[in-house]
């Protein structure tokens, strides 16, 4: 069986594409990170190009971040002002990141965008995720660091705002700024932006762990419909059927993935993960710098 | 269904008790055969050729599109995609079919001579820019691409010729015009050969009127870029909205 692409213009087949969406939604239900940082190197290992990758994820994920939020919406498990200030930041930097992605795809530069924005990222990630996870094994001494008490510099932040369901009274402007970048990346490299968000949640605005997945999930689905209508309507690149075929698998990978999470032991996964997520970031820089098999490619068939 | 179509072609022949001087299709474009599906639309060629030890190609050249290309060079260690060359008259679909081996059907000077397969296919002028590379190389790359995504084809050996009564072959072929195929005008050229000389030539054409589901697709992303881009996310979103409806109501079962 065949399934042709009709953005990607590229046949093919349906079944590993969603067995793909299993395994990502699989390991995004295991460790509650939102699969986009994985699924977009992924595609682009598979022929997917870059920029259609990115577009189609941003897609993908617009599907899968709404249907985690029902879940913690009902747990009432979502700061929706908090939200609602990430977001406003994050659709000024998602115009930006669009600017940055077109500007760059005009003189045949976005792959190494995509490319480095990845190997970066993916490196910090990491390396982040396995000091984390040896630390929580009690390799590094591990110290107790305490939420209620914010960096002085925040705290003496004006515009200043009562955050209810996280329990905060805080400026604006820090989840401003937070929103902002990740509204950037989010537009560039076709994530939510879970990986950079969540964290930043929990240490420089120091939120209730609780309330931070659904919070992050709930602004995700905001930026990342607003980056797949810019990407459309920009540069024509969101493939839609392969963005479904890959909701379809991650639904199903994610619910294996929760039921799994429960049964295995947390701290030596992550350290799975993060050697899997190095692998991945290493791979992408070889692209780079290995000679590629054929110096010549298709760009576009599309949209000239 | 062919051979009612082709009563009456050959009964000309049969009362005139000879064999026809010419290969005979059916001009008239609507009585070629279109099935449109999901694969795509299937074309059914089929038509009348004097019969003995004779070979047939047919060629079918779809509507021209835009293409692009990119070269990646190595800069500072990393290889990045800098050159470009552009093209404005490729083929969407070009597809040669035969009786036999194209090898064994005629020396490949007659063909270039009739500008017939693969490698005499015009792709008209490519705007190359930041690039030394001659079109040529350009040429040679497109040409793998578009047979490695069956845009396009080479079917030897699918032609099928039948010696119909009198001194008439019958021949008939079938090809998928695939979901994504451009619109417009299918030009089809038929050429008769015996003893590897060319001897007879025909033309038609098919127009495909339709677009197929993955070309509607692309043609939304393409003219309707803002509404292309909504209708993903509420697609999107809906099956996000079903999925977790689904599984909420099994887990309470």
């Amino acid at each position: 069986m065949e399934f042709y692409l009709p953005i990607a213009e590229m046949s093919i087949n349906p079944i590993g594409f969603l067995i793909l969406g299993i395994i990502v939604g699989t390991l995004s239900g295991t460790f509650g990170v939102g699969g986009g940082f994985l699924m977009t190197p992924l595609l682009i290992f598979l022929g997917i190009p870059p920029t259609i990758a990115v577009a189609s994820e941003a897609n993908h994920i617009v599907g899968s971040s709404l249907s985690g939020t029902i879940g913690h919406l009902r747990r009432k498990a979502v700061d929706i002002r908090m939200g609602n200030v990430l977001l406003a930041g994050g659709i000024l930097g998602s115009f930006l990141g669009i600017y940055i992605f077109n500007s760059l795809k005009q003189v045949g530069l976005v792959d190494l965008l995509i490319t480095a924005s990845y190997f970066l990222f993916l490196t910090a990630i990491g390396l982040f995720m396995l000091y984390e996870s040896l630390d929580s094994l009690g390799y590094f001494g591990h110290k107790k660091r305490s939420r209620y008490y914010h960096h002085s510099w925040i705290m003496g932040l004006p515009l200043k705002i009562r955050f209810k369901r996280s329990g905060l009274y805080i400026s604006l402007i820090p989840p401003y700024i937070i929103g902002f970048i990740v509204g950037i990346f989010s537009s560039i490299m076709g994530v939510g932006g879970g990986f950079i968000i969540i964290p930043a949640m929990i240490y420089i605005l120091r939120m209730p762990t609780n309330v931070v997945v659904g919070t992050s999930l709930y602004q995700i689905i905001f930026i990342t419909s607003f980056v797949t209508i810019l990407h459309a309507s920009t540069n024509q690149s969101v493939d839609i059927i392969l963005a479904l075929i890959l909701l379809l698998g991650g639904a199903i990978g994610a619910q294996i993935g929760v039921r799994l999470s429960s049964k295995l032991n947390g701290a030596w996964l992550r350290i799975a993960l993060s050697i899997l997520v190095l692998a991945v970031g290493l791979i992408m820089a070889s692209e780079l710098i290995i000679k590629p098999d054929n110096v010549i490619k298709i760009i576009s068939g599309s949209n000239l | 269904m062919i051979k009612k179509l082709l009563i009456p072609i050959f009964s000309i022949f049969i009362l005139m008790g000879q064999m026809p001087p010419n290969i005979i299709i059916d001009e008239n474009e609507k009585d070629i055969r279109i099935k449109p599906n999901i694969a795509g639309t299937e074309v059914v060629l089929y038509g009348a050729m004097p019969s003995g030890k004779k070979d047939i190609i047919i060629e079918v050249v779809g509507p021209a599109r835009n293409i692009s290309l990119e070269e990646k060079r190595r800069i500072y260690g990393f290889w990045l995609g800098l050159g470009r060359a552009e093209y404005f008259q490729v083929p969407s679909y070009y597809n040669i079919m035969s009786s036999r081996k194209l090898s064994e059907i005629a020396d490949q000077s007659v063909f270039d001579k009739l500008r017939l397969g693969v490698t005499n296919l015009p792709l008209g002028n490519a705007k190359i820019s930041n690039s030394n590379t001659s079109q040529n190389i350009f040429n040679k790359n497109l040409k793998k691409y578009m047979l490695d995504k069956g845009q396009f084809k080479i079917g030897e050996n699918e032609i099928i010729v039948k010696s119909g009564p009198g001194k008439v072959g019958i021949f008939s072929t079938e090809f998928l015009l695939p979901s994504n195929s451009y619109q417009g005008k299918y030009f089809v050229r038929y050429f008769i050969f015996q003893n590897g000389e060319f001897i007879s030539y025909a033309e038609n054409k098919i127009d495909l009127k339709q677009a197929g589901f993955s070309r509607a697709i692309w043609l939304t992303a393409t003219n309707f870029p803002l509404l292309y881009g909504i209708l993903a996310v509420i697609l999107s979103g809906s099956l996000g909205w079903l999925i977790s409806t689904i599984f909420r109501r099994l887990k309470i079962s």
